[in-house]
This record gives C-alpha cells, structure tokens and sequence, in this order.
C-alpha cells in the first residue's frame, strides 16, 4: 500500500439548494501523510470528504489524487476507501465478509478474499472474531473491523468521518493511537474529519481549520495551536482568553494594544497598524500569579480576582475577573496542581500577568462558538 | 406474560387474549372445519335419509291440499283470493273454483308422492327407494277418486315417516365420511377431439407438459384430461407469474420511494400509488376492459398509429391473453408488494449503500449485497400477500377474461358452489385450493429462509 497525494484545485461546493457548503479552495495533502480537517459542524468539512471520495462533484475546480483528476469518476472507482461516522458495516454479513466486501467486487475469489480478510483482521486484532456478525462486537472491535474493511481495497488515500465519536473517552484515546499506527504502518495518506481539536492534535502531521465553508488556517498542531493567524483558529483551538481593543503601537514584530484592562504586549504576525481594530489572545496556561517581590513581571499584567476554582487533578482551573468591580468577561487560567494552597480569596484581587511572546494579536474577526453559546443556539 | 400482565393489568390482558382466541376459533379455525367436514361428506339432501323424508314432506301436503275437495262447498275459500297451502318445495295453490269442480288441478307433491325415488348414487350406479329399503310401489295416481288418492297419500307419508326416522338413527350411527367429493378434482374427463384438433393439441407445449405431469392421458384412443387438477395447476402457475411480474415491477418502485428520491417526491410517487385505490376494486378492474377491449383505448391507439385497421375488424384480442389477467392482478394489488417492501427498504441506513459503492460496487452489486438482503423480509411479505390474492383472484379473471380464457381455479371453486348439484365439491375444492396455497407459501418462505418474526419487521 502506498498514499498518494490530493489535491484540491479552486474547489468549491454549492448543493442543489443554492447553499454553498464549501468556498473555493485550494489544499495540497501530502502522499502519507495524516491529515486533519477540523472544524465546527456545518463548516463543510464533510463536504470536502465526500468530494474526495467521490459522492459529491464539486460544482468548480478540479480534484486530483495522485496527479490523476478524478471529475466524472465514481465512488466505486476512485483510489479511496471511506470510513463513515456510523461505521456503516453490513449486519448481515459475517466480520470477515464485511471485511472481505470490497474485495468481491474487484472479483478475487472467495477462498482468496478469506485469505486476505483474515490477514487484514490480524492487523487489527480480531482474526478470532471473524465469523462473528458486526453485531456482536464491541465499540472498538467494529471500529476497527471498519478500518480493516477499509485498507482491504488498498486505497491510496483512507478518509475517516469522525470515526471515534460515537465511543467512550478511554476507547477514544486508545483508538486515537491505534490508527496513528496503522496510518505509519501502511503508509497510506489519511484524511480525518473532526470536530475534536483534542482528536486532531493528537494524530495529526498537518491540520486543516475550518469554518463556514474556508480554509482558516493550514499547519501543523503546533502552529494551529501555538500561532494561529486568525481570530477563529484562536478562539476554535484550545481554550484562550481574548482582550479586544485598538493596536496603539508597534515595536519591531510585536504590538501594543489598548484594551479597556490595560495596554498589553503581543506577537503581531498579521502587521497590524496602529488605529486598528484587534484582539490579543492569550492560552490560560500562558497566565500566571506575578511576583510581588520580583520587579520584572512576565511582561503584562492585570489585577484579578478569583472568581471560581475548579480542580482537575493534575491541572486547577481558575476563572478570575478583571476590571472596575470585577466588570469583565471571565479569564481563565490554568495552573500546574503542586498541592500548595493557593492563598486567593475572592475579596483579595491578586496580579497575574503573561508573557508578551505568548499573547498574539490578531485582527479582529468572527471567533468559535463557545459551548455555552452552541449549547444556546441549539 | 407476567409482563404483559404488569404493564397492562388483568382485564386488558384477558381481553385481549379473549380476542384473540376468538378470532382465531370464529374466523379461522371454524369454517375451515365445516369446509373440511363438508368436503368429507356427501351432501346432506342427497342422503337416503333426507329423500325419504322430503318423500314424506310432499305425501303430507299433497294429504292436506287434497282434503280440500272434501270439505264442504261453503267453508271454501273465496273464489277471488288463492288458498295458502303450506308448501315445501313446489307449488300448490288450487283456486276455490277447481276445488268446486270435483275434478283436481295438476299439484306437484301428489306427482311426487310415489315411492318410486331414484336414490343419489355415484356416476353408473343407480338405485330405487321402494327396491332398497322393500316398501310397496305406492304413487297418487291423478285419475283415482280424491279419497283413493288421500289414502294413498296418507300411507305413502306414514312409510315415509318411518323409513326417515329409521334412517335417521341409522346415518347418525355409521360414519359418511368419504374421500368421494376429493376425488372429483382428479377425476379423467373424457375429451373428444377431431383428428385436427387432436394433432394441434398434441404439438400444445403446455399439454405435453400436462402430459408429463398425469393430468392428461390416452386411453383406447381417446383423450382424457383432469381437469379440475389442470385448472388448479394453470392457476398456481399464473399466480406465481403475477407475483413475479409484481416483484419485478414493485421492487424499482419501493427502492425509488425508499432510498432514492426526496420526500416531498416520495410523497407524490405515494398519491400516484394510492389514488386508484379509492375506487373500488371491482370498478377498478372494470376500467380495463375499456382499455383492453377490441375497439377499446389500446386497438383504437394502435389504429390510429396504422399498425392494424380496426375498420377491417383488425383488433389485438388482449382479453384472450393470460399476459392481461397478470397485468390487472398486478395493477389491482400492487401496493401489497410496495408497502412491506417500502416499509423494510426505509429502515436501511443509507450510509451502508454508499459504502458498498465506497468500496468498489456497481449499483447491480449494491442491490444484490446490501439492499435485497436487507429488504429480503419486506419482499417475503410482499411476495406472499400477492400470491395469495392473485391464487384467489375471482373478478379480475372473471371480468378481464369475460369467459374467453379457461378458467382460474377461484371461478372453479364458485361454480362448484353455486351451479353444480353437488356443493360439497365446492368445499372439497375450497380445502385443497387452500391447504396447497399454503404448502406453496411454506416452500417459498423455505426457500427464503423468512421466519415468522421477519412478518412483524415488515409491516
């Protein structure tokens, strides 16, 4: 098995019903490589996949898997093999049967197609379980009787729809390192569909941010997370504190911007001129308690008072507020547990401060929902 | 049933189970109990019992009405209103003015108050009351003295009273039951043919496989057919090809309704199917004889394009064909093949057609693989409630083939009923129409591999 690349060549999508799912887009995904496309629901990251695969024509722009444009070409003959959400496996048919499936219609004959079957189910650790109906294994068994069933065709490219969604957390985590093997064991490029930034992380070579049919930002987990060049990708990955106010001065690559807590410091990789309109963010980790007898704080600073604190075994979340009585939004900060009292009070307010490398100010923009806010608009 | 108990208490429970029982007894196992034990027996106006007593019936009226002419001239009745004999079977009712006449009019039961009565024997046998059971030959004879003939009258109803009461004790004392009324289905009919029809039916695809099958042999030079037994073969046969036809022709429109079309497009395709099912079924076949007929809808259409010349009386004589019964029965129970097969086909996550085409399937494979098996219940169902209303179809082939094509074994069943001297037959017929259909039901679900469970997934 070997990946090939894909590319997406001024895609975009619009559905019968005049609602455009995706945005002209450019992508090149590399050969063997595992790549993530994370988003939102209805951001069109689903769309992109089923393009992929082959259910979708994209109303412009080309496909290419492998330099070889796939217009007009089936789901049943592209070089791809698609793992749906629900697993989509063939109650009827036995675990090697389903595992065997793909490779009937390729005409293999029946003793072979067990062959092969069962050495794909070695792969996943269910040889035993093959004469067994899909019904009778656990979550994670058939997850991975899908995945089997899915390299059986030897596809060039696997594309997974948020595969791991419907198990339990520990499953979840367990599963994550599993196809991460068997992605560099076959080599093959995976495209993974998800809405879980912890999922993308985790797995990925490269990701893909999406939102509202665009391509926000493309990098790998570090960049996405550490430097993100939009509001959205800021605010959709991890959890960040966000200061809006106007960019009031630039100093080499960095700036000053005004915010109603104060004037703070950040990294300003979009160049941002002074007069605009911007917003710092800022990770919860990155806060922290500045040191009353040391001088030289971590760069800025603001007086806070501790609102809640909620433990997380290894980590404390706190939630502070800043501001004339405490008038702003929550700020939330994560703290290291080293089982020393903390010493805060709510009437106490106490100075934290971050680092001027940590906070990025970006230009303002729309920023991902948080769960309150979905939770709302559900 | 402890948990039905719980969750619907005492009284729901036993009502429904009282239904059920009900049902079960009144509606199924009842008539087909009396069908079996009238398909077992002769019928009952034909026993010996039963002559010797109409006998008796017909000597006590034929009694009464004759004392008439005895009775004084003044406790006549009115010469402007008719005398109300009681009567049962024929007709007696002599003015006041033939009483008056001393001669008497001609009276039915007098004509039959004889002991000479020829007994219900099977085909070449025949056998006499007054012989059988040793009474004197006794009648009314019309040109004896009225008293003479009261006498006779009253002693051919007093022997007949007591044979009947004889022969009563007798026939509820000796079993009847007899294989007789079964054997009529298999009975050789003889079949004379001419020499020419006789060449063109021996070349007839059909009859030979008829002969193959016993239903048709030669004996002595001579032709025989079974014909109950053809008729009811032809008819299975039929049904089964009209179920085909359905399944062939229900299956693309489940599957569009199902899993290949928008709801709102479903919804229409659902009024298109349902709309000539509120007209009643017998107008609805009807309407096809509008269709069909030599100068209906289809001929003048085909005359108007030139392919035949009506003027000529050129016509296609479709009510001749078997290929239009299908069509109607088809057309007619259409939405019992659509509806189990829909009802399952709905329940398939579309998902698994889409990853047997991610995996490499034609749309041939897809059905084969995914969406037959799953929907296999659904056209189990279908396939079974078809071929059961196609087996006793009566109006379509009666009124589509309008007596142009042999008979299905349903038209078979009524008139053994309703115009053969010998209903019991009918019942014989009934019963093993019935036990057949179901061993053919059996095989199907047999064959594929349905449970009884898979009925309650498709409905």
């Amino acid at each position: 098995m070997r990946g090939r690349d894909v590319i997406l060549d001024g895609v975009s999508i619009t559905y019968p019903n005049g609602f455009t799912a995706v945005q002209p887009t450019d992508l090149k995904i590399e050969a063997g490589e595992f790549f993530s496309i994370l988003g939102p629901s209805g951001c069109g990251k689903t769309t992109i996949l089923r393009s992929v695969s082959g259910f979708v024509e994209p109303s412009s722009g080309r496909i290419l898997i492998g330099q070889d444009d796939q217009a007009g070409i089936g789901p049943n003959n592209r070089p791809t093999a698609l793992i749906f959400q629900n697993l989509a496996l063939f109650p009827l048919m036995s675990v090697w049967e389903n595992v065997a499936f793909g490779l009937e219609a390729r005409g293999v004959s029946r003793a072979n197609r067990r062959t092969r079957a069962l050495e794909l189910l070695e792969l996943v650790a269910l040889k035993d379980q093959a004469e067994k109906k899909p019904t009778e294994l656990s979550g994670g068994q058939k997850q991975r009787v899908a995945i089997a069933r899915a390299l059986a065709v030897e596809p060039a490219v696997l594309l997974l729809d948020e595969p791991l969604s419907a198990l339990d957390l520990k499953l979840r985590q367990h599963m994550r390192a599993e196809l991460r093997a068997i992605q560099q064991k076959t080599g093959v490029t995976f495209i993974y569909i998800t809405h879980d930034q912890g999922e993308a992380l985790t797995m990925s070579d490269r990701i893909a941010v999406m939102n509202e049919g665009r391509i926000e930002q493309v990098g790998t987990g570090d960049d996405i997370y550490s430097k993100p060049t939009t509001a959205f990708v800021a605010s959709f990955v991890g959890e960040v504190n966000h200061f809006h106010g106007k960019v009031k001065a630039l100093e080499g690559d960095m700036a000053y911007v005004d915010t109603p807590l104060g004037t703070f410091l950040g990294r300003n990789p979009a160049g941002l001129e002074p007069g605009k309109k911007a917003v710092l963010f800022v990770r919860p980790e990155n806060l922290q308690f500045a040191n009353p007898r040391r001088k030289s704080g971590p760069g800025n600073a603001l007086d806070a008072t501790l609102e809640r604190r909620d433990l997380e075994g290894a980590f404390i979340n706190l939630q502070m507020r800043a501001g004339a009585n405490g008038s702003s939004a929550p700020i939330a900060m994560h703290m290291t547990n080293t089982g020393l009292p903390l010493n805060l009070s709510p009437q106490k307010p106490a100075r934290i401060g971050f680092a001027c490398e940590a906070a990025v100010v970006l230009p303002e923009g729309q920023l991902a929902k948080t769960g309150r806010e979905e939770l709302a608009a559900k | 049933m402890s948990g039905l108990l719980r969750a619907y208490g005492g009284g729901l429970v036993s009502l429904f189970f009282g239904a059920v029982i009900l049902w079960g007894a009144l509606l199924i196992i009842l008539p087909q109990m009396t069908m079996l034990e009238r398909a077992l027996t002769p019928p009952k106006r034909q026993l010996d019992s039963s002559i010797a007593g109409q006998l008796e019936r017909d000597a006590d009226t034929c009694y009464s009405v004759l004392q008439r002419y005895l009775e004084p001239a003044e406790s006549a009745p009115p010469a402007d209103g008719g005398l109300a004999v009681p009567s049962a079977g024929g007709m007696a009712v002599p003015s006041a003015a033939t009483l008056r006449a001393g001669n008497r009019s001609y009276i039915l039961q007098c004509d039959r108050a004889t002991t000479r009565q020829q007994m219900v024997r099977p085909r070449g046998q025949e056998a006499w009351l007054h012989e059988l059971y040793g009474l004197p030959l006794l009648a009314v004879s019309e040109t004896d003295p009225i008293p003479a003939q009261i006498e006779t009258a009253a002693q051919v109803s007093q022997l007949a009273g007591e044979l009947h009461q004889r022969l009563l004790t007798e026939e509820a004392d000796q079993s009847n039951l007899s294989l007789n009324n079964f054997a009529e289905l298999v009975r050789p009919t003889l079949i004379p043919l001419s020499d020419e029809q006789r060449a063109r039916y021996d070349a007839d695809i059909l009859k030979q496989v008829y002969e193959l099958m016993g239903l048709r042999f030669e004996q002595d030079g001579q032709v025989f057919e079974r014909i109950g037994l053809i008729i009811l073969v032809r008819t299975l046969l039929f049904a089964v090809m009209a179920t085909l036809l359905a399944l062939v022709v229900c299956y693309p429109i489940a599957y569009k309704l199902a899993l290949a079309t928008t709801p709102e497009r479903a919804l229409w395709l659902f009024v298109g199917l349902v709309i000539p099912y509120a007209i009643v079924e017998l107008m609805r076949v009807y309407a096809w004889t509008a269709i069909i007929d030599n100068r209906g809808v289809i001929n003048s259409l085909l005359d108007w394009v030139g392919f035949i010349d009506m003027a000529a009386g050129e016509a296609i004589q479709f009510k001749r064909s078997a290929i239009t019964v299908f069509v109607v029965i088809v057309y007619t129970y259409v939405l019992f093949m659509v509806f189990p097969i829909y009802n399952v086909m709905s329940t398939l996550d579309r998902n698994q057609i889409e990853a047997a085409r991610d995996l490499g399937s034609s749309t041939w494979r897809v059905h084969w693989r995914v969406i037959i098996p799953h929907a296999k219940p659904g056209i189990a169902v279908g396939c079974i409630a078809t071929f059961m209303l196609a087996a006793g179809a009566f109006s379509v082939p009666r009124i589509i083939s309008r007596g142009l094509q042999s008979e299905w074994f349903s038209q078979t069943i009524y008139n053994k009923f309703f115009e053969s001297e010998n209903s019991n037959i009918g019942a014989a017929y009934s019963f093993s129409y019935t036990l057949l259909c179901f061993v053919v039901v059996g095989v199907f679900m047999w064959v594929m591999r349905t449970r009884l469970k898979d009925f309650a997934r498709a409905q």
